[in-house]
């Protein structure tokens, strides 16, 4: 999860070509790669891609810090989470 | 009466020397000292050859540090350049050699970055940085006279250039206080009040909160960076920060109403909402001031070259009705709307396009004569005059109240997020790339944020290494970077062996566009 997301945040939504590669764990918020246009894009796609539902309530600098808050977030999110049959 | 801006700011820290000018940061900056600071600040451009006239850049974001420096500018009788630091270098370059910027002010984050683009300006006299000891070493004492009269350029504004590089729009100072003026009154600013606009320096809403804030005596709050990407965080600042007057492009208050949880915050020191720039979603704009009910709505119109020349109090029950009208023009300003066959628009569901008049209106654009004179023209109403009248490309129709209301563009301009996007620059951009035959630019609706960009482009052929081969969205994506601003950057890439055209043999961009 960690390489689809981040691939997709190295792809789509960082400008500064600068900024590459991409550490899970940069901060996503101080080097302005998430402002409130990447951020609802980063909503859809990861709404569309592991079938979560985003809450506005959810729409926090806490799930959205770095790549692997991002992932914690929505392992957290995913349906089917319960038991242990997700790796 | 000021007839300079910066005469609004000797006058608000002689009233009232200790209210705060400019918070940002966790700080707060009072008249006296704003005052105090610019006036360094224009002593060291002064120091430097600063001459009046003489173009001066600002990169830096939205602080008490670059209001510091704009002031200094004006002040030195120079004319500013507001640049966006996230621009690419490219864009940046091309607006300080075009403007022919004589210094660049930073802050400390920006210097370098200043120092390399001051490198490509020929006849440069440097950077100041409006923060620095060269600053700070400046003799603390009131400049004698004023270097402008008000018909000087206070700014220029760049804008996105159907041909392919940006134009700036300039504006002098009779030009800003005449909107200053009036939006100071139609906001009924007062000096309690507390004024956000999330708009960067070098787009013109933010005229507003530098300007009209301090005619008024009150407090410019710079939202931080970080806070404006979460919407339930700019509604957590909003609370915190007792912000009562709100001046933003609708996308922003679309993501509050709908992502903001607003009814956890306390928001009720917010009086007036003001919105400019695109037309808000009825759905959106309904569901705000269902949320929050008890601020006034303003919708204002107005592109850069006239300032704002038109405006709108949304009525509390109306807004879901349609679109909300832009309205009718505001003081000191004439608009009126030419149909196609030449007549004035002067019925309900009449359509046409709207002129502006009145001393609002740009001093042209810098360097471009022949595009002045596209849109400066003679009126069509009163030809016996020499003044002239701007025309905005906007398509509009009355309402039976008389009302203006926005019904879409002549040409290939669109909005992304209230920003100017010329399509043709987009094109021109894709087209620097050596292995992109052919692109069109189209927008595309997007019920949340207005519009987005789909470019569709076909690759040079056979050209080996030249190109042809690795012609990749990512690769495609990677080429706008380098040239254009991030909301000019195409979300959507179509590859196309080839593109549709018209019997006549142009783009069929109507087809592209039912696709």
């Amino acid at each position: 999860m960690e390489t689809v997301i981040n691939d997709y945040v190295s792809r789509e939504l960082v400008q500064d070509r600068a900024l590459l590669p991409l550490a899970d764990d940069t901060s996503l918020l101080e080097t302005g790669i998430l402002d409130s246009l990447s951020l609802l894009r980063l909503v859809v796609f990861l709404e569309e891609r592991f079938g979560i539902g985003v809450g506005d309530t959810d729409l926090l600098p806490d799930n959205f810090a770095s790549v692997n808050a991002i992932c914690a977030y929505v392992r957290a999110r995913e349906p089917g989470r319960t038991g242990a049959t997700h790796g | 009466m000021a007839y300079l801006l910066q005469h609004l700011l000797t006058e608000a820290a002689a009233r009232r020397p200790q209210r705060p000018a400019v918070a940002s940061g966790g700080s707060e900056l009072s008249y006296h000292e704003l005052d105090r600071l610019s006036t360094k600040v224009a002593r060291a451009l002064l120091r430097r050859g600063v001459a009046p006239g003489d173009r001066v850049a600002i990169l830096a974001t939205k602080s008490a540090a670059s209001v510091t420096g704009l002031y200094g500018a004006l002040k030195a009788g120079a004319c500013y350049v507001p640049l966006d630091p996230k621009a690419p270098a490219e864009r940046l370059g091309y607006v300080v050699r075009d403007s022919r910027a004589a210094v660049i002010i930073a802050d400390q984050t920006t210097a370098a970055q200043a120092a390399v683009l001051a490198d490509g300006v020929p006849g440069s006299l440097g950077v100041v940085v409006t923060n620095g000891t060269d600053v700070a070493a400046e003799p603390d004492e009131p400049l004698a006279e004023d270097r402008a009269i008000e018909t000087d350029l206070a700014y220029i504004l760049y804008t996105s250039g159907s041909t392919g590089a940006p134009k700036g729009v300039m504006i002098s100072h009779r030009n800003s206080l005449t909107f200053v003026e009036w939006a100071a009154a139609a906001a009924r600013l007062a000096e309690q009040d507390r004024v956000c606009s999330p708009a960067p320096l070098h787009f013109d809403l933010s005229v507003f909160d530098v300007f009209a804030t301090c005619r008024t005596g009150a407090c410019m709050v710079v939202l931080p960076d970080g806070a404006a990407t979460f919407p339930v965080s700019i509604a957590q600042w909003l609370e915190k920060e007792r912000i009562s007057v709100w001046y933003s492009v609708p996308s922003v208050l679309t993501l509050l109403a709908c992502y903001g949880s607003l009814q956890r915050f306390d928001l009720s020191r917010l009086r007036t909402v003001i919105f400019a720039g695109e037309v808000f979603p009825p759905k959106y704009l309904a569901r705000l001031m269902d949320e929050l009910p008890h601020p006034r709505y303003l919708n204002w119109y107005g592109p850069t070259e006239t300032n704002v020349c038109t405006a709108f109090e949304v009525p509390a029950d109306e807004a879901d009705a349609g679109p909300a009208p832009i309205g009718k023009a505001c003081a000191n300003t004439e608009v009126f709307a030419v149909a196609s066959d030449g007549s004035r628009v002067s019925k309900p569901g009449d359509e046409g396009e709207l002129y502006v008049r009145g001393p609002s209106l740009m001093q042209g654009y810098w360097g471009q004569p022949a595009k002045t004179r596209e849109v400066l023209v003679a009126n069509p109403f009163q030809e016996s005059r020499d003044e002239l009248v701007y025309r905005t490309g906007d398509l509009v129709t009355l309402d039976p109240q008389g009302n203006y209301v926005y019904v879409g563009r002549r040409d290939s301009m669109v909005k992304i997020r209230g920003y100017r996007v010329e399509l043709g620059e987009v094109e021109t951009a894709l087209y620097r790339h050596p292995a992109i035959k052919e692109a069109a630019v189209l927008p595309v609706s997007d019920e949340l944020l207005g519009s987005r960009l789909r470019a569709v482009i076909t690759a040079v052929k056979g050209e080996g290494e030249v190109g042809g081969g690795d012609l990749t969205r990512e690769n495609v994506l990677d080429h706008c970077r380098q040239w254009l601003p991030s909301y000019m950057v195409p979300d959507v890439i179509d590859f196309r062996e080839a593109l549709p055209r018209t019997s006549t043999g142009k783009v069929d961009r109507a087809g592209l566009a039912r696709e």
